[in-house]
Parts: structure tokens; C-alpha cells; sequence
């Protein structure tokens, strides 16, 4: 907006300056901001005015010159003029029809622009009249309904989705914008599912189309009913619901790859530069982030799409050779703007070759492993504000996918094995390599990958609490469907064990930093009953007895950091305050993981006694457990495999809210400039009409 | 020995005229009645006496030399058989041969009749003609066809080597009276003979294949992809390629749909039937029924439902919609060819990707998009029963062993239905409405949450008035809150509270013992069935590996269509740039030897697996379920064949060690005798597989009779004998090896008995054939004298023992070969 803003000044000013001889259609707008009716002079005014091509920076910078007053004033013009570019969306001629599309984005978005601060209905009021607003905004959607459907042009299609989306995003927060009252009660969803559906208009309009339905879908979703919730909630059209997957999956994967070309751009040009590179240094680089704009809108439609309709879930898994047929011509293509000059050496060639083979993922993919994928990158830095929404927001999506028994069944089929390339934070002490040989399996173990990534990566001192009991939340709900369903899934679940631990230890070592902004017990609650989950139940999900035995030596091997843990909570739980009630619970939590050390470190001492040897290797410790077991005695504990389903209304209201906000600001910004960009092609329109 | 006595030339010209004829009303007629007898049985006496007196008249006409029409006569009514007394008075001989008949033709095969009754009509004629300059050996042919001896076999014998017009006008009409199953199996030789046998031939076949056309839908299918294939050797400018193709594509232009002909009828209504009129008419408005629902979505696309249709309005509008398209356009067979397109090219398109994983994917993400447009009006034509496709379970599906082509398998849900015309396509029920989850049990609760979650969102509450509620609170609140989740929560799960959790102490504490768990896991995980390893080089090994009975309930549980009673689970193998002919005809061969055995008692197993040959280059195969390949076996187990065995079914004595061993060399004998027989050549593990029973079978008919893979010198003996094979029969001293060469013996004679069953199929077959079995002039030949009709039976026992010792010898051989360059390498 602010890009647009500059230019318009720009323009406006060197047109004041050089050319004093106006435009007619700027006249013609002067007229209109005079208090007297323009068409009593020119009977044929409004006629006119239509097929004049919209001066769109003029229209809008009038509206905004303008006070609250002296717009009341030509109150009544505004009205007319908005009133004919309705009845011109009707004309059979597509230029009036476009002319009228353009007027009105300047009308609305020129008067909002102005009046920030004034209630929507005062905005009613200036752009249609209290009386007329209902039958006006009947007619436009009904108009814009009938364009969107109708088998017309695609610049005008796409022009009704700009307009559409200027009209949501106009207000910062979309619930205070009391015009959508109006697309409530006309609605335009049919439309954007039949654009949806199709794979043309798809093509064409699919990401605006999907933009458009998400925010709308937010229009005070939590006070009012919200016919697209009912709506949306309940399509079951296969073709509509893997067009919008499709689309979402189209824009996440483009900026999978737009991350990866960058990151190639980087990494490439600075092993070139410095090759003799010591590893701190290397680490500072990656500090200085490559940055692609996130894409919260598409994320939030999707989130939309997975909580509010059960349907999609399936589209999740299904696969889209479409996007792999795309892509697959496309990808020797990033090969070449990483040297910008066009001197492409014949060594990137090779390499490009190799590589493609290679990257099997590009072939067949779905939206579930694009969304891990950019689950993955956007996760890696969540400091600023808008990774922070798209990676919390990853993580709710992520939390709804684990609860869904469809969902489940496919991310555990045991069939349907895929290489997922998760986006691995470089680190100082582990390779970044390596990824290229993945196996093969089942999507389970790439979100539980992606879990056990995230768990690692974010011991900050800025710690991530929500996002860290969100992850420590799916990791258990996987666990329960799989203990319910007995999968016994191959999956290294050591990594997951030793994540988990080393969490617990940096909760330990920082908390005091820590206490003073988080309650810390919830989430060394729920990593203890995570083990609990195994260590009572791991009959029912673990691979092998080994993994069991495994388990076992993980818990004794580490258990410093549960003698730690259990020390402080008893210190806190004995201690009046604030922290009583929680501590206590997770002295109870860990009574079962006490009650091994406490068996099995004696039994392990006397055996490095009785045998003479100092230092136990991993094989004789898993003889010793398992030689062991029988004397062995736990606690069954309660609800170890229940949790709570997630829900929207009560906890994350307040995020959403904000999300919405934000992704309305964006778009705005984006459209702005995007509508200017239209008069181009709407320009060759006209000279072929 | 039948053209020998004919005279052919002055009956020929006059039967070209007449045979088109045939052709006409045959083919319009046939729908009059198609319940046969039991509305025959309605008509009045008065008619039937009429229709007596009729025949009786054809009878003193013909003198007893088309009783076959008095047969056919005679058949349609029950209530006639004081007439056909009357007719063993006229003309006693004769008289039995119907009797005979009447006993031959079941009632259950109805709707020939009509059709009899204008093909009668030009037997008449013809014979009549051939009766001019009738000799006396012309009847014994005659009284042979009206054997009750005359079998399908013998007429497509007779139909083939005849070249006596008449007598292939008479076969033509008498394949109306055989069962069509029987038809069925002869139906490549039919259409081979069609195609490239001179006019008589076909146009004595014609008659029948359109009346079969008109009746069936699979049938039509069957002939269609036939005839393409089968004219595929030929050159495209040859006349009689197009009279193939022309069939073809009367078929494929849906002429010969029932709703056709039912316009036709009124004015080609045959005189013999104005008596039945009241039923025909009747009978002529069911079938207007059927042909309303038969166009019911008559295309593969599912009417895609418009979001802004309401649901009633939905069904209302798509109905009508296809209606409309029964009436201007012919669809019939549209949707099951666009379905095996479709499979074809996913066949195509995985052949282009370079390792078994990615085609595997690609081929679960093909699948899962083919299943958006099911269910349809599609079905496989390797089932035995009317159905239609629901679904297919995508994740499934398995990429089979291949070096350059991608055969893939995959399972098929299936509705089975009465009648596939009539019955209408099953609703789509979506993906994720499972009825059942993996296991009932474990899942109490899952049902539920779905339920609970739809009905949330389609009955939004309504919250006003509270939007400061949620619009001063800051993000960081929600951490603070997190354990009141638990209370906050509406739903079933979490109404359990977090005391819970914490509050043990007060209650009675639960103990368990850790062993007991370590145990518990080891137990079940031992419990397993002996499953295969997954391996990506070989993903069909654990998808073959798993019980079948495993599979289906496994699938079905999984799929929205489960719960149905009538839901089948069907599997097919999809060959794409493979030519499947061969297998055809070994399909075949082997049938035909089942049946031999079968009927002379030789319990000699083998297992022919069905074929769907849709060109030149492609086809389907009804996979052998419960079986691997010996190759996975043996890669999988790391066992030898024997240890295997041991392993699977239990040591040397258990009952079902030993069912297993018999079972083993039953299947061995039978299809030692195939190899032998056919020349089956490239036997190696992989082509040979084995079931859950113990049986062997051998699978790739790739090189048989006069083609063998060019490398090899290797297969010079009659047949493949390893001593691994010999190890599971007990070694060669034992009992079992003799049962073994005893049925092969068996198997031999009996085969040797029925020779001209055998060799008639494959020298059909080879009218016109480019394949390469054929190569060279001296297939049947030889072929034929694999059966060694000179010998004796001793003679017979000696040549088995001969062939069994030359294979066993190729294996000492081997091993003497082996240890040779062991010895010497080490040494």
C-alpha cells in the first residue's frame, strides 16, 4: 500500500506539474467530488465515465485528500457513482465492465483509507446510503457472482477475486468490517468453490480464490454464525476440495523451492568464496537468515480447511502427479538463476542432471509432505513475528492432522512409504548432509522427525513454550492412535527419547530464566508422561522387545537429569507458592522412571563389581535389564493415553485474531500493488475487445 | 472325416444367399422372449397346438433331416411333450436324439429360443437344399451332430475343418444350443476363425456373436478387444481385416445394445411368433426398464455433484442428464474402456521411472485419482460374477517384478450385483467414512469424534455478545492456562480431569509388573505370522506374502464401502506392452487339460489363472492369490525349498506337512506334464510359484511350443526338475517320487485320450498368427507327436521314466558341473 501510495504521489505530481491539461476522465471525477449532480449537465455522464479508463491513483488520492465533512458533502454523488458502476457490472460491454470493477476497489478502498477511525456503518452510509446499502450490495455480489461463474474472460474473473479481496481486507481487523454483513447474507461461496473445481479457472484464480475464503471464513467467526463456516464445513465435492488442495499445495511448495534456491544461492557462493571455513563461522552465516516472505493466508486456508471440513483430510494424502508433471520439466530451471549472467558452466548442468533422479519427492508428492516440508523451514527461526505465526500455526494444523482418525490411518499405512526431505537447522555439532539418502516410510516417522527437530533446535533462552507443548502434544497423540490401533511402527524412537530428555535437562538448567515467564511443569508434565506412555504401554506400539530393553538403558543412562528433575520438583512441591500444585504433579508422574533407576542401577553397580569392570558397555547394561525385569514392579497410571481434542473457540481466539489481522494487512499490501500490474494486461484487454 | 463325404459345390451358392439372411433376423428377433420357458408355459393351448402342427409339417418336409429344428421346437414348452411323442411315433430315431437333447439343455438357458426359431427356419432351407443330392453318409454326419456325444469341442472342430458351407451354417446355428459358458472358452478360436478363416466360416459365426453381443455387456467387451487383437498380425490394407474390424466396430458403436433392437422389433416381428404376442409384449416393457437404468450414469465420470444443486435436485437432474445420453449417444462400453485406458496408461507412465520406489509411488497416486471417478459402470472381465467397481484400494497396489516394463497389481472393491445392466451403480461413499476401524475394539471412541466433530461445525453455535471475551487477552495467557485444558474441554475423552493423572495415592494404586510388559511385547510381536520383509526392491513380495483371507478383511475394514454384504475383493495384474495372446492360449491348453483330468480322474493339480488379452500389446491377469514366487521365497526365508516347507507347514509327520507334500507333487506332475506338452520354456525361480497349500504354479507362458529364450542351451530337458523339488518329495527313493511319476504317466494317457482337444485350440489358434510359438511349420506337428499316440501304455511308462531321469540327469550334470569348478577353484 505504501509502494502504491508513493507512486501515486509521484505520479500526481508530475502530472500537476508538466501537464495541466487533464485527462477527461479526470474531469470527470472533479465533477464528481462537486456537490451539484454531474449528470444534470451531461445527461449521459455516467455512460461516459465507464468507458474512460480508471485513473486509479487520482480516484483514491481524492478520496483521501478529502475530510470526513467534505466527503459527506458529495455524500450523494459518491453514492451515484457507486450505485452505476454496480448497475455498469451488469453491461454487456467488458469494458464498462472492467472500468466499474477498477472504481469500485478506488471507491472503497479511498474512503476506508480515509476514515480508519469510523464505524462501518458511517462507511455504509458514504458508499451506498443507509437506504439503498442492502439492494446495492445484493446487486454487486449477485454481479460479481454471476462474473465469477460465468464463462467469460479471466482478467475479469481475476479483476471480481481483487475486488472481493479489497473489500475484506480493507479493515485491518475483518470483523469490524461491517460491509462483509453484506457477503454474509449474499453469498458468493458457490462461486469460489465452482472456481475451485474447475481446472482452468483453478489455474488462473485458485490462490486469490482460496485467500478470499479463508479470511472470510474469519469473519467474526466466534460471535456470529458465519454462513462459510457451515459452508465449508460440509463439502464433500472430491473435484473442489483437491482443487483447493492443490492450489494451497501449489504455493507451499513454491516457496519450498524459492527457500531451497536461496539457500543453494547462498551456500554455494560462500563455499566458493571461502573454502578453508571454520564451523563458528559457519553458524554465523546461517545466522544472517535466508528470508522468503512466509505465506500466512495460504497456511490459514489450509488450517481452515483441515479444522472446519473432515473431508479435506483425505485430500492431504492424495497425491498430485499434476504438480509433479509441473515441476518436473521446471526443475533443471533453478539450475540457471544461480548464475544470474547466463554463463552457465557445463559442471551445474551435470549436476542438475544427477540431481534430478535423485530428489524423488519432485516426482510424487502430497500436500501433507509440501506442508511438513515448509513446516520444517519455517520452524527453523522463529523469532520474527511472522515465522512465529506461520510456525505456531504449523503446529495447530499439525495438532488437528494427529487427531484425525483418517489422517491417522493413512500417516501410519504402512504402504505408503515416502522420502520426505525435512529442512534440518545447520548446527554446530551434526552435519547438515546426508538427508539425501533417506529411507523410505510410512509419513509418521517424517512428522515425528520433524517433532524431534523442532525439540532440539529451540532450547533458547526466548523459549518457545507454547510451540514446545503443541510439539510435545502431537508426539502424543501419535502415540495414542498407534498404542489403540497396535502399530508398531519402525521408527527410531531413541532419537525421540534422547530429544526429550536433553529438553527436560535445559528446562532444568534454566529455571529460573524460565520460571519467571512460563510454567515449566506442564511441559516437563507432559515429557515424563510421554515416557510413562511407553514404559507402561510399549507392549502395545514398540517394534521389537529390543526397543523396550532400549528404553530401559536410555532412562538409566540419563538418569542424572530425572534425579535432577525429581529433586527440584520435590524442592518446589514442598515449598509453599506458586508452584506447589504443578510440581507435585510431576513428582507423581515420576514414579514409575524413579522406580527403574532405583532398581536397576543397583543391579547394574554390583555387576561391574562382581565382573571387575569400571565401565559397563551398552550390551551388558541391556543384559542386566533384561535379566532384571521380573523383580521389577511399577505403578499403573491413570490416563496416560487420553488428551484433550484440540479447540479453536476457547484457547486460540486471540491468535487467530491476530493472524487474521496480520494476513489482512498483507494482502491489502500485496493487492495494491497487484491491481496496478492489471491494468497492464487489462490494457492488451481492451485493444483485443 | 466330414467335408470327406460331403459334396460341397451344388448346395454352396444357394446357402451364401440364405446365411445373410439368418444373419438379419436373427438378429432382430432374438429379444421376443427371453424367459424362456417359464412364460412358454403361459401360452395358450390353442397356440401351442398351432406351433405342434407347424413343426410336424417342417418334419414330413424335412424327413428327418433337421430334427435339430424339432428339437429346438420341441424344447419350447414343456407342456409339448405329448408332442414329441408324437414325433418318436413319425420317426423313432430321430425322436431319442431329441429326447436326448431336451435332457442336454437346461432350462436355465433361455433366450436362444426366439432366435432357434429363425436360425431353424434357415437350417430348413439349407438342408433342404443339401437334401437334393443327399447321400446316405450325409445323415450319419448328421445323426453324429445330434449326438448327444456332439460336443462344443467337436463343433468348433467341425467348424474349422469343414469346408463344406453347409455344415458351417448348421454348426453356426448350433452353437445357439450349447451353453454359453461352454462357448466361452472357445471364444479366441471363434473369432480367430472370424477373422481369418474365408466368408462361410464367418459368416456362419456372425449370427451367434451378435446374439451374444446383444445379451451381454462382458461378452461384447470380450469380442471387441479379441477381434482387435487377433487382426493386429495382419496386414491393415487386407480385405479380411476389415471384416474383423468391422465387427469391431459394430460392437464398440453400441448397435448391438438391447435398447436398439427393441426399436426394431415391431416391424420385423417374425410370423412363428405373432401367438406369443400378450408375453412379448410384456416382456418388451421390462426390458425398456432395464435399458432406463442401464444408462443410469453410463459414463465413467461420476455426474460430478454441483455444489449449488441441492441433493434431491442432484439426483433428479443427473438422472434425466444421462437419460438423455442413452438416447443420442452409444456409451455402453464407453466407461469400461476409458477404465482400462486408464489403467493402461498408469501402466505406460510407470514405465518411464527409473527405480521400483518411485513407480510405486507414482502408482499409489494414480490410483488414488482413478478412485475419484469410481464408482462407475465398470467391472473386471477376469470375475466370474456381475459386479461393479467401487473402489480401489490405492495404497495397495503393488509394483511387480520387471526389468523394462511396470506390470503392476492391484485389488479391486467390487459390488456384486444380479445382473450388471439392470442394477444401478452403488453411490460413492467418501474416503475417510470408514465404517470400521482397524480393529473394532480398540477404537470405541473414534466413531464417535468424527460424528461429534461434524455436527459441531454444521450446527455453528451462536456466541454473541462476548467479543471482548477473547479481544483483550494477550497470546501469552493461553501457556499460563494450558493444565485447565483439561476441565475446559466438552469432549468425551477429556472429561477426565487432571486429577486423574495426579491424584493415585488416594486411590487403590494399580500395580504391573515390568516383565510382564517386556513379555507381553515379545509375545505378540512372535505371534505374527512368518510376513515377509518390505523390501523396495521387491515390493510384491509382502503383498503376495500375506494371507489373502488377511487381506480382504484387512481391506475391508479400511474401506467406506466394507460394511455392504455383497462388497467382494477382486485383484488384477495389469500388463502394459506385453502381448498376453500366448498366455491366452495357454490359459487354454491348461484349462483344457484340467478338464481331461478331471474327468478321467487323474488328480493331477494345476491352476490356470484367467486372461484378458485387450491388444497386441496389453492385457490384464487374474492374479493366483496366496503365492510367491520360489525366487522370494527362497530370498525372503533364506531356506531351502524343503525348510521352507518344514517351516510353513510343521516337521516330516504333521498332517499338514504331509498335505502340503502331496499337494506339491500333484501341482509338480501336472505341470511337468504342461511343460513337457507345451515346451514351456525360461523356468526359472521366478516364474514359478508357490501357494500356501504346497501347490506350485507356473506362471509366464512367455515362450512356449516352438519359441524359447535364444540364449539358452540350457533348457534341453523335457522339463524343470531341480533337486530341491525332489527334496520335497521325499528324495528319490521315496514313495512320493513314484506317486510323482505315476500321475505323470496318468496325466499322459489321459491327456494322450483327449489329444484332439488340445491340439485343435492351439491349431486354431494359429490361422493367421504371427506370434512367435508358431514360428516354423512344424508346431502342431510336433506337438501332436509329444503325445506319442503310437505307444503303448509300457512304452508310455518308459518314456516318462526317460524324461525324468534326462531332467534329473541336467541337474547332476549341473552339480557335477558345480562341484567341478568348486574343486579345482579351490584346489
Amino acid at each position: 500500500m505504501a509502494l502504491a501510495e508513493k507512486k501515486g504521489g509521484l505520479l500526481r505530481k508530475s502530472s500537476a506539474s508538466k501537464k495541466p491539461l487533464k485527462e477527461k476522465v479526470v474531469l470527470m471525477y472533479d465533477e464528481i467530488f462537486t456537490i451539484d449532480d454531474p449528470s444534470k449537465r451531461n445527461p449521459r455522464f455516467w455512460e461516459e465515465l465507464f468507458l474512460m479508463k480508471v485513473n486509479l491513483e487520482y480516484l483514491e488520492g481524492k478520496l483521501e485528500a478529502l475530510d470526513g465533512e467534505e466527503l459527506m458533502k458529495i455524500k450523494d454523488n459518491i453514492n451515484c457513482l457507486f450505485q452505476h458502476c454496480i448497475q455498469a457490472l451488469a453491461e454487456e460491454h467488458p469494458i464498462r465492465v472492467v472500468n466499474a470493477l477498477q472504481t469500485l476497489c478506488a471507491l472503497i478502498r479511498g474512503v476506508h483509507q480515509k476514515n480508519k477511525s469510523t464505524s462501518g456503518f458511517d462507511i455504509i452510509n458514504m458508499l451506498m446510503g443507509f437506504d439503498k446499502a442492502e439492494l446495492c450490495m445484493k446487486n454487486l455480489m449477485e454481479s460479481l457472482d454471476a462474473l465469477l461463474c460465468a464463462e467469460g474472460s479471466e482478467s475479469l474473473k481475476s479483476l471480481c477475486l481483487k475486488l472481493l479481496l479489497c473489500l475484506v481486507t480493507v479493515t485491518d481487523n475483518i470483523s469490524q468490517n461491517t460491509i462483509l454483513e453484506y457477503v454474509m447474507i449474499n453469498s458468493i461461496f458457490e462461486a469460489i468453490l465452482q472456481i475451485l473445481s474447475t481446472p482452468l479457472s483453478r489455474r488462473e484464480h485458485g490462490y486469490d480464490a482460496v485467500v478470499l475464503l479463508a479470511l472470510l471464513v474469519n469473519y467474526r467467526k466466534y460471535e456470529s454464525v458465519n454462513p462459510y463456516i457451515v459452508k465449508l464445513s460440509i463439502v464433500d465435492d472430491e473435484a473442489t476440495l483437491n482443487g483447493m488442495g492443490l492450489v494451497i499445495a501449489q504455493a507451499l511448495s513454491e516457496y519450498n523451492q524459492q527457500y531451497r534456491d536461496k539457500e543453494e544461492e547462498h551456500q554455494t557462493g560462500f563455499f566458493s568464496a571461502l573454502t578453508n571455513m571454520v564451523g563458528s563461522m559457519f553458524i554465523a552465516d546461517a545466522d544472517e537468515k535466508i528470508s522468503v516472505q512466509t505465506n500466512e493466508a495460504i497456511l490459514l486456508a489450509l488450517y481452515e480447511a483441515v479444522h472446519l471440513n473432515r473431508n479435506f483430510i483425505t485430500v492431504l494424502a492424495q497425491s498430485h502427479p499434476e504438480i509433479g508433471l509441473m515441476t518436473t520439466p521446471a526443475s533443471p530451471v533453478p539450475t540457471t538463476p544461480v548464475t544470474p549472467l547466463g554463463t552457465t558452466p557445463p559442471s551445474s548442468d551435470v549436476m542438475g542432471s544427477t540431481e534430478l533422479p535423485l530428489d524423488a519427492d519432485v516426482q510424487t508428492s502430497n500436500l501433507l509432505i509440501t506442508f511438513l516440508k515448509y513446516s520444517s523451514i519455517v520452524m527453523q527461526d522463529t523469532k520474527d513475528e511472522h515465522r512465529l505465526y506461520s510456525g505456531k500455526l504449523c503446529l495447530i494444523i499439525l495438532t488437528c492432522i494427529a487427531e484425525d482418525q483418517y489422517a491417522n490411518a493413512f500417516l501410519h499405512d504402512d504402504n505408503m512409504n515416502f522420502r520426505v526431505n525435512l529442512h534440518r537447522m545447520p548446527m554446530r555439532h551434526r552435519k547438515k548432509a546426508a538427508d539425501k539418502n533417506l529411507p523410505c516410510r510410512p509419513l509418521v516417522c517424517a512428522v515425528l522427525d520433524l517433532m524431534v527437530e523442532f525439540i532440539v533446535t529451540h532450547m533458547m533462552k526466548e523459549f518457545p513454550m507454547d510451540l514446545y507443548v503443541r510439539c510435545i502434544q502431537i508426539v502424543h497423540k501419535l502415540l495414542c492412535y498407534q498404542k489403540k490401533c497396535r502399530v508398531r511402527l519402525h521408527y527410531t524412537w531413541r532419537e525421540l527419547w534422547s530429544a526429550l530428555i536433553n529438553l527436560l535437562k535445559f528446562l532444568m538448567s534454566n529455571e529460573t530464566v524460565l520460571l519467571a515467564k512460563h510454567n515449566i511443569f506442564t511441559l516437563a508434565l507432559m515429557v515424563v508422561n510421554l515416557f510413562n506412555m511407553f514404559i507402561t504401554y510399549g507392549d502395545t506400539f514398540l517394534p521389537t522387545p529390543s526397543s523396550y530393553d532400549e528404553l530401559y538403558y536410555e532412562i538409566i543412562r540419563m538418569h542424572q537429569s530425572f534425579d535432577n528433575l525429581y529433586s527440584m520438583v520435590l524442592r518446589l512441591s514442598t515449598n509453599v507458592g506458586q508452584w506447589k500444585e504443578p510440581a507435585s504433579k510431576v513428582t507423581h508422574a515420576l514414579v514409575n522412571i524413579r522406580a527403574i533407576i532405583n532398581h536397576f542401577n543397583p543391579k547394574i553397580e554390583s555387576y561391574a563389581a562382581v565382573n571387575h569392570i569400571s565401565q559397563l558397555s551398552e550390551e551388558q547394561v541391556l543384559e542386566v535389564v533384561r535379566s532384571n525385569y521380573d523383580t521389577l514392579t511399577l505403578k499403573l497410571q491413570d490416563g496416560l493415553d487420553q488428551h484433550e481434542r484440540y479447540s479453536e473457540q476457547h484457547k486460540e481466539a486471540t491468535f487467530f485474531k491476530e493472524l487474521v489481522r496480520s494476513i489482512s494487512i498483507n494482502v491489502r499490501k500485496n493487492l495494491a500493488f497487484n491491481t496496478l500490474s492489471q491494468e497492464l494486461l487489462l490494457k492488451e484487454f481492451s485493444t483485443i475487445s | 472325416m466330414g467335408d470327406a463325404i460331403l459334396d460341397p459345390a451344388p448346395g454352396r451358392p444357394l446357402d451364401k444367399s440364405s446365411s445373410p439372411a439368418s444373419q438379419g433376423n436373427g438378429g432382430t428377433s432374438l429379444s421376443v422372449i427371453t424367459e424362456g420357458v417359464g412364460e412358454l408355459a403361459v401360452i395358450d393351448p390353442e397356440v401351442a397346438k398351432k406351433a405342434c402342427e407347424e413343426v410336424l409339417e417342417k418334419v414330413k418336409l424335412m424327413h428327418g433331416i433337421s430334427p435339430d429344428c424339432l428339437v429346438k421346437q420341441s424344447r419350447r414348452s414343456e407342456a409339448e411333450a405329448a408332442l414329441r411323442s408324437r414325433v418318436e411315433l413319425a420317426n423313432g430315431d430321430l425322436g431319442q436324439g431329441c429326447e436326448i437333447k431336451c435332457l442336454d439343455d437346461p432350462p436355465g438357458t433361455p433366450s436362444k429360443i426366439q432366435e432357434e426359431d429363425e436360425t431353424v427356419a434357415n437350417t430348413v432351407k439349407s438342408a433342404r437344399r443339401r437334401q437334393k443330392n443327399n447321400s446316405a453318409k450325409q445323415s450319419w454326419l448328421l445323426r453324429l451332430f445330434e449326438s448327444k456325444l456332439f460336443d462344443i469341442s467337436m463343433a468348433i472342430s467341425y467348424l474349422y475343418n469343414s469346408k463344406e458351407p453347409g455344415v458351417q451354417a448348421y454348426i453356426g446355428n448350433r452353437l445357439f444350443c450349447f451353453r454359453n459358458e461352454d462357448v466361452d472358452f472357445y471364444l479366441p478360436q471363434l473369432l480367430n476363425m472370424y477373422i481369418h478363416m474365408d466368408e462361410d466360416v464367418g459368416d456362419a459365426i456372425k449370427p451367434y456373436i451378435v446374439h451374444r453381443c446383444r445379451q451381454s455387456i462382458n461378452f461384447s467387451l470380450q469380442c471387441a478387444l479379441l477381434l482387435g487383437a487377433y487382426s493386429s498380425d495382419m496386414h491393415i490394407s487386407t480385405q479380411r481385416h476389415s471384416r474383423g474390424s468391422k465387427l469391431r466396430k459394430l460392437i464398440l458403436s453400441d448397435e448391438l445394445k438391447p435398447a436398439h433392437k427393441k426399436r426394431e422389433l415391431p416391424s420385423l416381428s417374425p410370423a412363428p411368433d405373432t401367438g406369443l404376442s400378450p408375453s412379448k409384449r410384456t416382456h418388451q416393457r421390462s426390458k425398456s426398464d432395464a435399458t432406463v437404468s442401464v444408462s443410469l450414469s453410463s459414463n465413467l465420470k461420476r455426474t460430478a455433484s454441483n455444489p449449488k444443486v441441492e441433493s434431491e435436485d442432484e439426483d433428479l437432474s443427473s438422472s434425466t442428464e444421462s437419460l438423455d445420453k442413452s438416447f443420442c449417444s452409444p456409451v455402453r462400453l464407453a466407461p469400461e474402456r476409458e477404465f482400462i485406458k486408464s489403467l493402461m496408461a498408469i501402466g505406460k507412465r510407470l514405465a518411464t521411472l527409473p527405480t521400483k520406489e518411485q513407480k510405486t509411488q507414482r502408482l499409489i497416486s494414480e490410483l488414488s485419482l482413478l478412485n475419484h471417478k469410481l464408482p462407475a459402470r465398470v467391472w473386471l472381465p477376469t470375475a466370474g460374477f456381475d459386479h461393479h467397481v467401487v473402489r480401489v484400494p490405492h495404497t495397495q497396489a503393488v509394483v511387480l517384478n520387471s526389468k523394462d516394463k511396470a506390470p503392476y497389481l492391484i485389488y479391486v472393491e467390487v459390488l456384486e450385483c444380479e445382473n450388471f445392466d439392470t442394477t444401478n451403480v452403488p453411490a460413492r461413499i467418501p474416503e475417510n467414512r470408514i465404517r470400521s476401524t482397524r480393529s473394532v475394539e480398540n477404537l470405541p471412541e473414534c466413531g464417535i469424534t468424527h460424528e461429534q466433530r461434524a455436527s459441531s461445525f454444521t450446527t455453528v453455535p451462536n456466541y454473541d455478545n462476548d467479543d471482548e471475551a477473547w479481544s483483550v487477552d494477550d497470546i501469552g495467557d493461553l501457556q499460563v492456562e494450558l493444565p485447565e485444558m483439561h476441565t475446559n474441554s466438552c469432549d468425551n475423552i477429556s472429561q477426565f480431569s487432571v486429577d486423574s493423572i495426579t491424584s493415585q495415592e488416594s486411590k487403590e494404586p494399580v500395580f504391573i509388573a515390568a516383565g510382564d510388559i517386556r513379555r507381553r511385547l515379545s509375545e505378540q510381536l512372535a505371534h505374527t505370522p512368518t510376513a515377509f520383509k518390505r523390501d523396495p526392491e521387491d515390493p510384491s513380495a509382502v503383498a503376495l506374502k500375506e494371507p489373502w483371507q488377511e487381506k480382504v478383511r484387512r481391506i475391508r475394514e479400511g474401506s467406506p464401502y466394507g460394511h455392504l454384504p455383497n462388497w467382494r475383493l477382486l485383484s488384477v495384474i495389469v500388463k502394459c506392452g506385453d502381448d498376453l495372446r500366448q498366455e491366452l492360449l495357454a490359459f487354454q491348453v491348461l484349462k483344457q487339460l484340467q478338464s481331461i483330468w478331471e474327468q478321467e480322474r487323474v488328480p493331477l493339480w494345476i491352476k490356470p489363472y484367467k486372461i484378458l488379452v485387450i491388444s497386441a500389446d496389453s492385457g490384464m491377469i487374474e492374479p493366483v492369490v496366496n503365492a510367491v514366487s520360489i525366487h522370494q521365497v527362497k530370498k525372503q526365508s533364506q531356506l531351502s525349498l524343503l525348510d521352507y516347507f518344514l517351516q510353513e507347514h510343521g516337521n516330516y509327520t504333521t498332517e499338514a506337512f504331509l498335505t502340503a507334500q502331496r499337494n506339491f507333487v500333484q501341482s509338480c506332475a501336472g505341470y511337468c506334464l504342461v511343460c513337457y506338452l507345451l515346451q514351456v520354456k525360461d523356468r526359472h525361480n521366478g516364474n514359478i510359484l508357490l501357494d500356501a497349500d504346497g501347490h506350485i504354479i507356473h506362471i509366464d507362458f512367455g515362450f512356449i511350443l516352438s519359441s524359447s529364450p535364444r540364449n539358452l542351451g540350457f533348457e534341453t530337458s523335457a522339463f524343470k526338475l531341480t533337486t530341491e523339488f525332489v527334496d520335497v518329495m521325499g528324495g528319490l527313493d521315496g514313495d512320493m517320487f513314484n506317486y510323482y511319476k505315476m500321475l505323470m504317466l496318468q496325466g499322459l494317457i489321459a491327456a494322450r485320450k483327449h489329444m484332439d482337444k488340445v491340439v485343435q485350440i492351439v491349431e486354431i489358434m494359429q490361422q493367421g498368427s504371427q506370434l512367435p510359438c508358431f514360428h516354423g511349420s512344424s508346431t502342431i506337428r510336433n506337438l501332436k507327436e509329444r503325445f506319442h499316440m503310437n505307444m503303448t501304455e509300457e512304452q508310455l511308462q518308459m518314456l516318462v521314466e526317460q524324461m525324468v531321469d534326462g531332467s534329473m540327469r541336467s541337474i547332476t550334470t549341473k552339480l557335477y558341473d558345480g562341484f567341478q569348478y568348486l574343486t579345482n577353484g579351490i584346489m
